[in-house]
């Protein structure tokens, strides 16, 4: 009922993006978390809806096609679940501006903190905005359907105007501290290319000398546009093949890693080779760092380390059918995520400060709501 | 008299500034024996003052602009300078260097801990009389054409053949004493052309000792057939039986069912694997291959030809297979006293992750590619590829141009092709003489009854 007239159009525009997800026509942490804001935007201002539950359901429902297209690109789940947990939070203070003001919570026991599971949320003071939108949340009106979707799409549209500034503020937070985390003559290693890190090393970079080392990072060779881009700005880079990683690593100051995805146990998927580094760096006690903007957490775990959590890509890079004769006689294995476990990562520089592996879980519960875990 | 004086004052000074380069005490050991003392005082003198002279050369050329091959000299001569331990050298050894990084301001300054590989330099035009079976062999050792280094040890052997069997002792000279001298000269040449590895250096300290104990009472060709026969014997003991022999042993390691796991391409391990199959064994193997040189591609050619199933990957990828690996067999390039491995770099990652899967790390080794000294990392002693793309390493999906990058300012690109894997992430050295923990080699010539390895 709530959605037919627009059903459509919405499909038509989830459709879009899910194919293009599957055929692997948008890939990236980043971009794909932006298309996905974009679409529930779209989505979300031709809804219609009457009550908070079949919103979360229609967009649960968007998430869901969009997982599915490509469960490999976690922050598709991760931006619903933000953008879910943003909308639940407007609704909440916008109802709570027309109900009676619930009793104080200054009995803040464990067992309400735990069935809470988001105390933080409770003790939100009204926002000023809000005081604008007294006025009553009709829901399930009969005879006006969309009195309750009118009145919250104005908040709703801000909510997810703030997770998209959020995403495209990223680099900027990430590199506001970087020179406090790089001293002098420093020597860091850089595996392949991330925007993260490389935001962070040029913002650096005018109040500190020092040197990368970059690893090709085969078989996508992208330490290659790192080197390249990083000594255009003017800092000392030096390219290195990946199997002198453990060659030099005791002459290195600081391993600086990108993430494809955080995971909810502190581990990290990210580009293959990362793990090489973080072992590497572990024998030598040298620690590791990784950039990673928030909208890379994601509540779920990979205990087994199954084989089939990894990405795989194309094996020509690695074994091309210029050799012939091989191709048909060979397995040629090319994963393009390595799992890096929380014991290998020292810390998280995040847009949202640092935080050790260890408080990741928190970290989630404050970003998302239980009930979407799954979606 | 005059006349032979004349002629070694004038061939020295260009053999003595060759003579320093940072190569092999041998080398310096030989030439010490030749020169009486006064001639090299004298030819010290000669030295300094040619330093001199060249150092005001090389002030004009860089006004001028350093061409390469002036460069090379350059360096080369900043080398020179730089090692002898004389003093007012030392200032001459750095101004050079600097010349050598193009940029002026200190850009460069963290990867100054790298500058001492130095970049190989091309062969430059040969001084003296060189062999042309020496020559032929520089170049192929320049262009990677012979790699690995038994296949260097055999390939040098056999050319020294050739030089001795053409030697004629000139008169009043024993063969003892001057073939030794003959051969400084094309030792040399091939150190300039790739720097030596330790099983040409065993080889060739061997050789010398067969030479210098030659009797002198024999006849020329007795002589030199004496040492082609001796040297004859070296590689067949020394390399081919005990590959042989560390074939079956490692072989008994191999059961049906297991998985391999080798790095890039060492021809011991390739025996062993090859072995392990013709006796019906039946495994896999999971070749690993790295830049710079990507020699993995010919092992899997090998092994594939033979029908054994493998799968591939490139090093970075290692961390999702290992796990499923029973065995992870791998070569030397040479092992130092303190049971650390000298190999090809990208093998110190391979064993410290199977270590870290308590996956066991097996290193196939010749006790001759034993070096007396110690190493603690890999930088002190190790040789970058040269620059550029000589390996054709890269994948076809993606265009050269963006791949081949040059040196610009800012960017230097490094490829050691060597690296050091510590004791602790080795479990077994497979050698002739039986299965020993790694920091067991030292101990081997006591328990042979041996005084050297």
């Amino acid at each position: 009922m709530a959605t037919d007239p627009s059903s459509v159009a919405n499909q038509r525009v989830v459709e879009t993006l899910a194919s293009r997800l599957r055929r692997r026509q948008v890939v990236g942490s980043r971009e794909t978390a932006l298309e996905t804001v974009l679409v529930l935007r779209q989505v979300i201002s031709k809804v219609r809806f009457s009550n908070i539950d079949q919103l979360v359901e229609i967009i649960r429902s968007v998430g869901r096609k969009l997982v599915e297209a490509q469960p490999k690109e976690h922050t598709v789940g991760n931006t619903v679940r933000k953008v879910l947990h943003h909308i639940r939070e407007e609704y909440h203070t916008a109802s709570q501006g027309t109900a009676v003001v619930s009793t104080s919570k200054d009995t803040l026991s464990i067992a309400k903190f735990v069935l809470q599971g988001q105390p933080r949320k409770q003790n939100v003071p009204q926002k000023t905005t809000l005081n604008k939108s007294q006025v009553m949340l009709k829901e399930n009106d009969e005879d006006d359907p969309d009195a309750f979707a009118r009145t919250l799409k104005p908040v709703l549209m801000e909510a997810i105007q703030d997770v998209l500034d959020e995403l495209e503020t990223v680099y900027d937070n990430i590199s506001k501290n970087a020179k406090d985390h790089i001293h002098s003559d420093e020597i860091i290693l850089i595996i392949g290319k991330s925007s993260t890190v490389e935001a962070f090393l040029k913002a650096a970079a005018p109040y500190r000398k020092y040197t990368v080392i970059v690893a090709d990072t085969a078989p996508s060779y992208s330490g290659h546009d790192m080197a390249q881009s990083l000594s255009s700005a003017g800092i000392s880079t030096v390219l290195v093949p990946d199997s002198s990683i453990y060659a030099l690593m005791s002459r290195i100051n600081k391993v600086m890693l990108g993430a494809h995805a955080i995971l909810a146990n502190g581990g990290m998927f990210a580009i293959t080779g990362s793990l090489l580094a973080a072992t590497a760096a572990r024998a030598h006690s040298t620690p590791v760092v990784v950039c990673a903007g928030q909208f890379k957490l994601t509540p779920q775990w990979n205990l087994y380390h199954e084989y089939g959590a990894l990405d795989f890509a194309d094996p020509s890079s690695v074994l091309g059918f210029e050799e012939g004769n091989l191709v048909d006689k060979v397995d040629v294995v090319n994963p393009f995520y390595d799992y890096v476990r929380p014991e290998l990562i020292d810390a998280f520089i995040t847009n949202d400060g640092d935080h050790p592996p260890s408080s990741v879980y928190r970290l989630i519960k404050e970003a998302y709501d239980d009930e979407d875990y799954e979606l | 008299m005059s006349a032979t004086a004349t002629i070694t004052m004038t061939t020295l000074p260009s053999k003595s500034t060759i003579k320093h380069s940072p190569a092999q005490s041998h080398v310096e050991a030989s030439s010490q024996n030749q020169p009486p003392k006064s001639q090299k005082q004298m030819t010290k003198a000669e030295r300094r003052e040619q330093q001199e002279r060249q150092r005001a050369a090389k002030a004009a050329t860089k006004v001028a602009g350093p061409q390469p091959s002036g460069s090379n000299q350059n360096s080369a001569q900043a080398k020179n300078s730089a090692s002898v331990k004389k003093g007012g050298k030392g200032p001459d050894g750095k101004p050079t260097k600097e010349t050598k990084e193009t940029t002026p301001d200190d850009s460069a300054r963290g990867l100054q801990i790298f500058s001492h590989f130095g970049l190989p330099k091309p062969p430059g035009p040969s001084k003296g009389d060189i062999h042309p079976a020496i020559i032929r062999l520089g170049l192929q050792f320049s262009e990677f054409k012979i790699a690995g280094a038994n296949a260097r040890c055999i390939a040098t052997l056999t050319a020294f053949k050739t030089v001795i069997q053409d030697y004629v002792t000139p008169p009043n000279n024993t063969l003892s004493r001057h073939l030794l001298t003959h051969l400084s000269p094309q030792i040399t040449h091939l150190v300039s052309a790739r720097p030596m590895s330790v099983t040409m250096g065993n080889a060739i300290r061997e050789l010398k000792l067969e030479i210098s104990g030659s009797d002198i009472d024999l006849p020329e060709q007795d002589a030199k057939n004496l040492l082609c026969q001796k040297i004859n014997d070296y590689i067949s003991e020394r390399i081919t039986i005990a590959d042989q022999v560390i074939q079956e042993t490692a072989g008994t390691k191999i059961k049906d069912g297991d998985v391999i796991l080798t790095y890039a391409r060492s021809s011991v391990v390739e025996q062993v694997l090859v072995g392990a199959w013709d006796d019906g064994k039946q495994f896999s193997v999971v070749v690993v291959d790295s830049r710079p040189m990507l020699e993995g591609k010919k092992l899997l050619s090998v092994l594939s030809a033979m029908g054994i199933p493998c799968t591939y990957l490139l090093l970075p990828s290692i961390g999702s297979v290992i796990t499923e690996v029973s065995t992870v067999l791998v070569g030397a390039h040479s092992l130092h006293s303190n049971g650390a491995v000298f190999s090809r770099a990208g093998t110190a990652l391979v064993a410290m992750m199977a270590k870290q899967h308590s996956v066991p790390v097996v290193v196939c080794c010749e006790t001759y590619k034993f070096a007396e000294t110690i190493q603690l990392d890999s930088f002190t002693k190790n040789e970058l590829a040269p620059a550029g793309d000589i390996f054709s390493s890269f994948p076809l999906t993606r265009s050269k141009d963006t791949l081949t990058l040059n040196k610009q300012p800012n960017l230097e690109i490094l490829n050691p092709l060597y690296d050091l894997t510590p004791p602790s992430s080795i479990t077994a050295v497979v050698t002739e003489v039986g299965v020993i923990p790694p920091s067991s080699i030292s101990s081997i010539p006591l328990a042979l009854g041996r005084t050297t390895l």
